[in-house]
């Protein structure tokens, strides 16, 4: 399932105009731990959206193709259109597909020194236990 | 042994016993243990999260989602639209991820819970006067002070600049934070020390006076006894693989008071066997959206307070609060429309957006049941036509605001809308569907499920929070707010869970 998730926020989230895309922020080492971490109905999720994002290109680029098969230009093109669809569920697995690609996206210390921002410290994972 | 975290299944089952057992270390959790406990009673409080404090606070908008947000915040409202409902799990609750807006309950608020509800004009001396003495108390202990000039940043800055423009009544917030840093890390936890938070507060406070606190501990029932409340059981909960851990049972010699939020104090009642007509009914919340606009010059929205301004001069006309509210960039990576080449190039304009949002003090009432997925609840909520119209008008607000303020362009995130709208054809907005779908919107300040009043039929609670029909039980949390506020919630729930807790006390 990884594979859909991957190929479907590397297509939302490319490099390009002066920022790295997700291909270049280590996308397989962040969904390794989302998919451990997350709650199991979030992930679930995701990974429907993530179907949706590839079985769609049929009403927005008109191919018959899945989105992974396209070529690069047109799964762009697919990209974009798919997260404006007129069907609201559609939308919104797209928009809950978008979410951990943002959180790994933005979090990569090369795109928040773009943005004039400090790199986070890994974030610590204690609690207090007395 | 005052603090007790999380237990594997192999250790001992943990049995404890106190006057009181508080059921959540949030605002009202926190608020009504900390006057017990002065009071010289013994309590116990019992908080579903994990400890973190300020060391172990997340610093990623990731890692806030994964450690302090309720189950990664994916409870949506089942309606027309599926929007978040915002609620934390950890020490503390909600106050270790909000702004710590400190905003006294409006007089008209209690008149209409007069008017409507039968409350407040029994006991010892008007319900209003006892609030307003607590929020006295409160912002006192936790030194709830304004914004401080240095720690203000751009954005909150512009907005005031574009309320004045605009000859609005606005100010910087007060909040509970001491000599706020201007980190603009509100949502993830102040690790400055600055907000004052329950969890550095309040509950070492109580632990200090010989309570014990059980982290980690989702209560999964109240233990009855017929109709009297005599304690609560669970099973820890591993704070990083949430695997189940061995059973805790507490039990309460006087009361068990229920503070576990406005979504799970209802569904807690009725797992728990606690009948009542009302319960789980008159859910409201201040559902709210945000407008970006696009300034020339850098804004860098994250420098200062996450929140530092605000406008209640909507509040009674329309019904709108408007705050300014910094959101982090992997947050606005997938609030901004659009994927591609397209998304890079509207994200590479993130220096340059400022996001101001609005609340709205929605009438729209839901409902809040225990879902069938395990513990979670099951919110049911749409907005009627009149809070649609409100929420519109906000929006409107909000992008006069920043054109006043200099913006050159808004972004105002509804679909079938173009992304970006010059400030010229910012009227286009008067005609914005009116249909919650197309907005991506959050439901923040939540009220009600267990409302307090006088009509049986109405209300769960009486008002000074019993449950009626039972004994040695309390609700002192936002459920027990029978309307909305119009205003930041937590200064009224903290004051209204010391009145309940004094009363209490008086028996």
């Amino acid at each position: 399932m990884r594979f859909f998730v991957r190929t479907a926020l590397t297509a939302l989230y490319p490099p390009g105009h002066g920022l790295p895309g997700l291909v270049d922020c280590d996308i397989d080492g962040f969904l390794r731990r989302f998919s451990q971490q997350a709650a199991p109905l979030l992930w679930l999720g995701v990974v429907m959206g993530a179907l949706v994002f590839h079985a769609t290109p049929l009403f927005t680029v008109y191919v018959p193709l899945p989105a992974f098969a396209l070529p690069s230009g047109m799964r762009d093109r697919h990209a974009n259109k798919i997260t404006s669809f007129p069907i609201y569920l559609v939308r919104q697995a797209i928009f809950l597909l978008k979410l951990p690609g943002g959180l790994c996206w933005g979090t990569h210390p090369e795109v928040r020194k773009h943005f004039a921002l400090a790199a986070y410290e890994p974030d610590p994972q204690t609690v207090r236990v007395t | 042994m005052p603090h007790v975290s999380f237990r594997d299944r192999t250790e001992n089952a943990y049995e404890g016993e106190a006057d009181y057992v508080v059921i959540g270390s949030g605002a009202g959790g926190a608020a009504a243990a900390s006057v017990l406990s002065r009071a010289g009673a013994k309590v116990a409080l019992v908080e579903a999260g994990a400890w973190r404090d300020p060391e172990h606070y997340p610093n990623s908008a990731y890692g806030s989602l994964r450690s302090l947000m309720d189950d990664w915040n994916n409870t949506v409202t089942m309606g027309r639209a599926l929007w978040p409902v915002v609620q934390a799990r950890t020490m503390g609750g909600t106050t270790v991820v909000n702004s710590a807006i400190a905003v006294r309950t409006p007089s008209d608020i209690f008149d209409r819970w007069d008017k409507e509800h039968g409350i407040g004009s029994g006991g010892r001396a008007p319900l209003r006067e006892r609030i307003a003495s607590h929020q006295d108390d409160l912002e006192r202990e936790l030194c709830v002070e304004e914004v401080p000039p240095e720690a203000r940043g751009r954005s909150n800055l512009l907005a005031k600049q574009g309320a004045d423009a605009l000859k609005w009544d606005s100010h910087y917030m007060r909040r509970y934070v001491k000599g706020c840093a201007g980190s603009g890390q509100c949502l993830q936890g102040c690790k400055k020390l600055r907000k004052q938070s329950t969890n550095i507060t309040l509950i070492p406070e109580i632990l200090e006076r010989g309570a014990d606190v059980l982290s980690s501990a989702p209560v999964d029932r109240i233990v009855m006894e017929g109709r009297r409340a005599v304690g609560v059981r669970g099973h820890f909960d591993d704070p990083h693989t949430h695997r189940r851990g061995t059973s805790f049972m507490v039990r309460a010699k006087k009361a068990v008071l229920v503070a576990a939020s406005a979504t799970h104090s209802p569904v807690l009642l009725a797992r728990s066997g606690i009948k009542s007509p009302a319960l789980g009914e008159f859910f409201r919340a201040h559902p709210g959206t945000g407008v970006f606009g696009i300034y020339d010059e850098p804004v860098d929205q994250n420098v200062g307070a996450t929140q530092g301004w605000a406008s209640t001069m909507f509040r009674e006309d329309p019904g709108l609060k408007l705050e300014t509210l910094a959101v982090p960039l992997e947050l606005v990576a997938s609030r901004f429309a659009g994927g591609g080449q397209l998304l890079m190039e509207r994200l590479s304009q993130y220096r340059h957006v400022a996001m101001w949002c609005h609340a709205v003090r929605a009438e729209s009432a839901g409902t809040v049941k225990p879902s069938l997925f395990g513990s979670k609840p099951n919110v049911r909520y749409t907005l009627d036509r009149t809070d649609m119209l409100k929420f519109r008008r906000g929006m409107n607000l909000l992008a006069q605001q920043h054109v006043a303020a200099g913006a050159r362009a808004i972004i105002p995130g509804i679909a079938g809308m173009p992304f970006e709208i010059e400030a010229k054809d910012i009227k286009i907005l008067e005609d914005a569907p009116l249909d919650p779908r197309p907005y991506l919107a959050i439901l923040s300040h939540l009220f009600g499920g267990c409302v307090m009043g006088r009509d049986p039929q109405r209300s769960v609670t009486d008002e000074r929070g019993r449950v009626r029909g039972y004994e040695n039980l309390i609700v002192c949390d936002a459920s027990v707010i029978p309307t909305n506020l119009g205003v930041n919630p937590q200064h009224t729930i903290m004051a209204l869970a010391r009145v309940f807790a004094e009363d209490l006390l008086e028996g």
